[in-house]
């Protein structure tokens, strides 16, 4: 089910202050696709990720969800969040429950599921996020460490099964394992079907992952692709305050040292260019 | 829903009420509400009033930041005017409903009640709207500060204040994310009865106890680490002085006592 934003803008409100978070933002989600979301802080991603589930209202342009209007009169907004699933930025701290087996099911049970669908549901999602089921289940969630804590409140968001997933900047704070731990399950739910919007500031984990790139700048969208048209405009991005993967980096000064091989921004293509770039000198 | 909460919240403008001196308006909000109480008929509520909307167009405020203030308050206000509507007994019959008599005695009270009420919150409120949360518990410890002589701690209930007051916008906001996090997985927070709300709340409440709990601890210690000892011989940043604007305001405040007491006296 394809997201599509129509000329959104959204101001808040404070005292006598107006902000604008989001000014004239028109952009597609597809279906099965691993978009990022990428700009500088303050840039409006945080605002624009919760129009996808309508936690915010648009102040004018629409959000349209299979071609309907999310936030038109009657529409089922309580269903609408099953179907898109947000995990918040620092997703921990909204844990709340005795165990971390109630934690997850808190989710499913809003949805009036049965019982052992509840059931299969955490176990399902524990799995996912490398929760040990038997080992976790009945341990406090505030008893963890901050990566578990992590894995438990995506658990929650992913035992109800969403179509869309949208990460609010899931690896901040994390350690690198916890990191490729949680970005390995993101690529691996994307892989069989689930549609991703990722929000991170870190360029290397948005190389790897992403199919498509929107980058945000003072609430506009000001540059839209594949992640590899994007990410060759590296002057534009650093004009935004915004860097470009190290692999790609990589890539200029061996281009700079007379070695091309092409615009890439994943390390794994470069050691591959570069393997073929040295067995090939071997053989001439 | 959590953006109703208006006492605490200043409301950051430039203006004259902004800029008096906070021991000025602690003590005219003083004045102010014994004013209230002393006002001997619904007329006189009157120039109360007036000298409120006064104070508030000096001070830049919108109304409907005033009137925000009073919505807290709403049900409070209700069962003020309903109870000394119908539980007031007097002389003059108003109206006759079976067993039910509405005096004239009772609707005086019920309507000079409810005034008081709303002059008191919103007159309150303008303090807090105008005075940042610093400068205002400032200001309650330059005038508590003689009562230190007595042991009072005057210096230890301003800073519990001043930290109060400096974690409400921050709780607000946790709440807020909170709230939305929660719905994000489906919570209902706004319909169901009084149980079933009662329940949903525990969702939010926990996580925002813990997150409190947690900022509390790490407050301690930041002050710890930078060598918070209490109020013995800690100089300001920021010295009080009254100007002429605070003279004004007192003269201000005289004029209105002077309106009530003498039809008092008449
Ligand atoms: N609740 C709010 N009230 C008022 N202004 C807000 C609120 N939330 C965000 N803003 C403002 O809106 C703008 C966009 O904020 P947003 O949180 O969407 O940015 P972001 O791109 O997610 O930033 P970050 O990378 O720091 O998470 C910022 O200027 C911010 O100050
Ligand atoms: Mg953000």
């Amino acid at each position: 089910m394809p997201i599509v934003l129509e000329k959104l803008s959204h101001h808040y409100k404070s005292g006598p202050n107006t902000a604008v978070a989001l000014e004239d933002i028109d952009l597609t989600i597809q279906d099965g696709e691993l978009l990022a979301l990428i700009g500088h802080t303050g840039s409006g991603k945080s605002t624009l990720a919760q129009h996808l589930n309508g936690l915010l209202e648009p102040t004018s342009g629409r959000v349209l969800l299979n071609g309907e209007d999310i936030n038109q009169k009657g529409a089922n907004r309580r269903a609408l969040r099953f179907k898109v699933g947000l995990v918040f930025q620092y997703p921990e701290h909204q844990l709340f429950e005795e165990t971390v087996y109630k934690d997850i099911a808190f989710g499913p049970k809003n949805m009036g599921l049965a019982e052992e669908e509840i059931d299969a549901r955490v176990r399902g999602a524990m799995d996912r996020v490398g929760l040990e089921f038997e080992e976790m289940k009945d341990r406090s969630p505030f008893e963890l460490s901050g990566g578990q804590m992590r894995r438990v409140a995506l658990a929650g968001v992913l035992a109800m099964q969403p179509a869309v997933l949208v990460l609010d900047e899931p690896t901040a704070g994390l350690d690198p394992r916890a990191r490729d731990y949680l970005l390995q399950d993101v690529k691996r739910l994307n892989e069989e079907g689930t549609t991703v919007v990722l929000i991170s500031h870190a360029m290397d984990e948005v190389a790897r992952l992403a199919t498509r790139v929107a980058v945000l700048a003072h609430g506009k969208l000001v540059m839209e692709g594949p992640t590899a048209e994007i990410f060759v405009q590296q002057e534009r991005l650093a004009q935004m305050g915004l860097d470009v993967p190290e692999a790609f980096k990589l890539a200029l000064r061996l281009q700079q040292e007379g070695l091309n091989l092409g615009n890439h921004y994943r390390l794994s293509d470069i050691a591959d260019g570069l393997a073929a770039a040295i067995k090939g000198g071997d053989t001439a | 829903m959590m953006r109703d909460i208006t006492l605490g919240q200043y409301y950051p403008v430039d203006s004259p009420i902004h800029r008096l001196d906070p021991r000025t308006k602690i003590i005219l909000i003083f004045l102010y509400i014994i004013a209230v109480f002393l006002v001997p008929n619904l007329l006189m509520y009157i120039p109360v009033a007036a000298y409120l909307v006064l104070a508030a167009g000096l001070a830049k405020l919108p109304f409907s930041m005033l009137l925000r203030s009073l919505k807290p308050m709403r049900i409070l206000l209700i069962i003020t005017f309903v109870l000394n509507l119908f539980f007031a007994t007097g002389t003059k019959k108003l109206l006759q409903i079976g067993g039910f008599v509405l005096w004239q005695e009772g609707l005086l009270t019920a309507l000079t009640f409810s005034f008081r009420l709303i002059l008191l919150v919103t007159g309150s409120s303008i303090l807090t709207l105008t005075t940042s949360p610093v400068t205002l518990t400032d200001g309650l410890e330059r005038l508590a500060s003689p009562l230190k002589v007595i042991k009072f701690p005057a210096h230890e209930m301003a800073m519990m204040m001043t930290i109060a007051l400096r974690f409400i916008p921050t709780l607000i906001e946790e709440a807020d994310k909170i709230i939305k996090a929660q719905t994000a997985r489906g919570a209902d927070f706004e319909t169901g009865n009084l149980m079933a709300r009662a329940r949903a709340m525990i969702p939010l409440l926990v996580p925002l106890f813990i997150s409190a709990f947690r900022r509390a601890g790490d407050l301690a210690m930041a002050m710890e680490a930078r060598c918070y000892r209490g109020g013995e011989g800690r100089t300001r940043l920021h010295k009080l002085a009254y100007g002429r604007g605070d003279l004004l305001a007192f003269l201000s405040i005289l004029v209105l006592y002077a309106v009530i007491l003498s039809t008092r006296m008449l």
